[in-house]
């Protein structure tokens, strides 16, 4: 079994010039953890990951390298952290691309797709090997529908 | 003199005094390049002074002041155990609420909290303690933060040149003396506190009479609840507890024959004996481990290697050469002698690292000894050297490490510090300060 045979393909996307504010709506729409980021031509350019968004309405002091290390002592609202997300939501995806996820080739086998899956935590892109192209997502649920199919199948 | 007598023939013939001046320039040109880590460079220098046969292994060993590095390995341990407790984020949020959050309040009171940390723990520690809550004040009442990181890059230099603890420098300097945590405190705190209180001066006109913050802001930073950054309320204790009596222990245990370096490291090891005695053997060893990976071993390793490089310096006579030349310039007046070394102790610390710097100027002042008529006399030269070296940190991002920690801390905040900006301010500011304290070694010691 490779990655090319769990993943999805034509996964959800975001685009280059996507704002902010309409990776945040998709996200929490469809209750995504984070999404590939592609420009026209489908060649994969990163990983929008939710966790950006955390990170531009908290405190900068907080999220900056060696910045605070204890928040305790910080009591805010939802209005505090909507005025900081206001100030950053037209800004384009690119601003939080991530290339802390590796993407995977189609033909890495099943058991070292789902050792990246255990590290990185989040959905793995699939991209073309030689090329940029974006061929599809390995999540979890993905991996997990088809051990489980397995098991449903037995039963039968 | 230190008699040469190496193991190893020195290199290709050469004397060894070039020999070890070689090694030497070449160390400080590769730690002022910032081409490598000077941790490094050290240790590679150190390693030369040896296998060149400028120093046998066993002189090298003896040339590293294990009073400084029991010291600063001590303080470090206990720091970052205390840091864990919160109690420093407290004192800083109590500062600032007390103030009722207005902004030359705070900028005054962050100072006041910076000098003094730096008086007690190291300029760096306190500054990663600061700056975060800086940047998150000033960000929550929409102002620059730049007076503010200026201001405490100041504040950080000057509060470290008050006692024995507070800069490298200055725990050089006591270690290679006979002068006491009491001594650094009377003799250095008060010219301290004094250039503190005449800095605010400039940063009011400055930027403290234009400084305002909305009222609806001022009551976000109001609504902060510094009991709420004790985070520990039983290690707090003990911390405090062991900080103490470490300062206790600085303060009255040299009439004893206990060294600083003694001190420190026993209440480190009280500290992790009280922090890891409830707990079993797995979880002693992962607290003892984390405590034990905040000393900053690249300092450590830094002054390990510089101590040996230094030495080799010393043993082949140069620095003895060195201390000849000076007094010749100033014509053995002992006044002229302290003022030059704290101007260019000044300069040159604006420049580059003071450490490397007092190591090596602290032989060769020994060596000046006979021409003043012995150790007590160089008292006055000390002083000077410990005000030139730690206030001269403040004439350049470059003069000291925690001015560059802060910077950048600015530059992550995106408003950053530049180099020139700071400098063209700072190192008129550093030179007056250095001047007062001139004129304070001047009327009192002479």
């Amino acid at each position: 079994m490779k990655a090319a045979e769990v993943m999805s393909t034509e996964p959800d996307v975001l685009r280059p010039n996507d704002t902010l504010e309409y990776a945040a709506e998709t996200i929490m729409r469809s209750r995504y953890r984070s999404m590939p980021v592609v420009d026209e031509d489908g060649c994969y350019m990163g990983m929008f990951d939710v966790n950006c968004l955390l990170k531009h309405v908290i405190p900068k002091a907080v999220f900056m390298p060696q910045g605070l290390r204890n928040v305790s002592f910080i009591h805010e609202s939802f209005e505090d952290l909507f005025e900081r997300y206001s100030q950053v939501k037209d800004e384009p995806v690119t601003i939080c691309l991530s290339h802390e996820v590796h993407p995977l080739n189609p033909d890495t086998p099943l058991t070292e797709t789902l050792l990246q899956l255990y590290h990185t935590h989040l959905s793995i892109p699939v991209v073309a090997e030689g090329s940029c192209k974006l061929l599809g997502m390995i999540s979890y649920f993905d991996v997990g529908r088809k051990i489980l199919a397995v098991g449903h199948l037995n039963d039968d | 003199m230190i008699e040469h007598s190496a193991a190893t023939p020195a290199l290709l013939d050469m004397d060894p005094m070039w020999l070890s001046a070689l090694l030497f320039s070449l160390a400080y040109i590769m730690i002022v390049s910032e081409r490598l880590n000077r941790a490094i460079i050290s240790m590679l220098a150190a390693a030369g002074m040896i296998v060149s046969g400028v120093l046998t292994q066993q002189q090298a060993v003896q040339g590293v002041d294990f009073n400084t590095i029991g010291l600063l390995t001590g303080m470090m341990i206990i720091v970052a155990i205390a840091r864990d407790s919160g109690v420093f984020q407290y004192l800083a949020i109590a500062a600032v609420k007390r103030v009722r959050a207005q902004p030359w309040g705070i900028l005054v009171m962050l100072m006041l909290v910076t000098a003094f940390l730096s008086a007690l723990l190291d300029n760096v520690t306190t500054v990663l303690l600061i700056a975060p809550i800086t940047i998150l004040i000033t960000d929550t009442l929409k102002i620059p933060a730049y007076p503010f990181l200026f201001a405490e890059i100041f504040a950080s230099n000057i509060g470290g040149t008050a006692t024995l603890i507070g800069d490298p420098p200055n725990i050089m300097i006591g270690s290679a003396t006979n002068l006491t945590y009491n001594d650094f405190l009377f003799n250095l705190a008060p010219i301290a506190l004094l250039i503190l209180a005449l800095t605010l001066i400039p940063f009011y006109l400055m930027w403290g009479r234009h400084m305002k913050a909305d009222p609806a802001l001022i009551e976000k930073v109001m609504k902060y609840r510094e009991l709420d950054a004790i985070k520990d309320w039983h290690l707090l204790k003990q911390s405090m507890a062991v900080l103490a009596l470490v300062m206790l222990g600085f303060m009255f245990a040299h009439d004893y024959g206990i060294q600083p370096a003694t001190t420190a490291m026993l209440g480190a090891g009280v500290l992790l004996m009280l922090r890891c005695l409830p707990h079993d053997q797995q979880k002693q060893t992962e607290l003892v481990t984390r405590s034990m990976a905040e000393v900053e071993w690249i300092t450590i390793f830094f002054f390990i290697g510089l101590f040996i490089v230094v030495y080799g310096v010393e043993t082949t006579g140069l620095l003895e050469l060195l201390a000849h030349q000076v007094l010749e310039f100033t014509e053995g007046d002992k006044a002229a002698t302290a003022m030059t070394i704290m101007f260019v102790s000044a300069i040159a610390s604006a420049l580059v690292d003071n450490i490397p710097f007092v190591a090596t100027m602290i032989p060769m002042i020994q060596n000046m000894a006979p021409a003043f008529g012995g150790q007590q006399e160089l008292i006055p030269i000390w002083w000077s050297l410990s005000l030139g070296s730690c206030l001269g940190g403040n004439g350049s991002l470059v003069g000291a490490s925690a001015n560059l920690i802060v910077a950048g801390f600015a530059e992550r905040s995106k408003q950053p510090i530049s180099f020139l900006k700071f400098m063209l301010l700072a190192f008129p500011l550093m030179l007056l300060s250095v001047m007062i304290s001139a004129v304070y070694v001047y009327l009192r010691y002479f």
